[in-house]
């Protein structure tokens, strides 16, 4: 991260050596991050069921509450999709509002 | 307005609801599709099953799941006879079509996609079962199941 600003302060030299600042950039930028790919893409369920309790289950954590999508790692379109099953499984009475 | 749309519904009647009274709930419904020229496709009965919580005073119930088609007025007396019934506590009617719709679609087209890439790549169009890539189930569930208890 900081050396991301580092870089961007240099702003008066950008337009100078724009090409070597470039090769710089990506030469940084490769140290390994993991790529995280949402694990309904990479299962590829198009269709999360609100009856299926034990595919939800692993998307509640212990209070119950929904889990965000910076740590479920799910996807825009499957969150949403996530976020309407589990909401029909808990009119239910087969997942929890709240625990605790 | 009076299309004909599929729709689940899910009703959970109270624990010590007899067969007679499940039943006649079962020939409630039907005769509702019946009337607004519905009907029930098949029917799933759960058995009794724990409740996440209580509901009312009861801590378990009896689940059925009905697939209909029918029509939105259809829903809409069912929707009303359930929550005038005494025997069921819960009930939810869903509108499954569309959402299958897409799921279809989004099948279909990652099929395609992958057909298209295979043979462009040369390969044939299904893959073969022993050039599956193994390895990707460690993360799968198992961290779940702890999380509902």
């Amino acid at each position: 991260m900081s050396d991301e600003r580092g870089g961007g302060g240099r702003g008066g030299g950008r337009g100078r050596d724009k090409k070597d600042d470039k090769g710089k950039g990506e030469g940084r930028r490769t140290f390994s991050r993991r790529r995280r790919v949402c694990k309904f893409c990479a299962d590829k369920i198009d269709y999360i069921n609100y009856k299926d309790v034990r595919q939800l289950a692993g998307f509640i954590p212990e209070r119950g509450k929904l889990q965000p999508r910076r740590i479920s790692g799910a996807c825009a379109t499957h969150q949403r999709k996530l976020q309407t099953a589990i909401a029909r499984a808990r009119q239910l009475a087969m997942l929890p509002y709240v625990t605790d | 307005m009076t299309q004909e749309r599929q729709y689940e519904l899910v009703y959970i009647a109270g624990p010590d609801s007899s067969e007679e009274e499940m039943a006649d709930l079962h020939t409630q419904v039907e005769q509702i599709a019946a009337r607004f020229n519905g009907r029930i496709e098949k029917t799933e009965n759960w058995g009794k099953r724990r409740l996440a919580y209580e509901i009312g005073r009861h801590r378990e119930g009896v689940y059925v799941l009905e697939h209909l088609y029918g029509t939105g007025e259809m829903t809409r007396e069912i929707d009303r006879r359930l929550k005038v019934s005494e025997v069921v506590v819960r009930h939810l009617i869903v509108r499954v079509d569309e959402d299958l719709d897409v799921a279809n679609r989004a099948t279909s087209r990652r099929k395609e996609e992958s057909v298209r890439r295979r043979v462009a790549r040369g390969l044939p169009p299904e893959p073969d079962p022993s050039e599956r890539r193994g390895g990707d189930d460690d993360m799968d569930g198992d961290g779940g199941m702890e999380d509902m208890r």
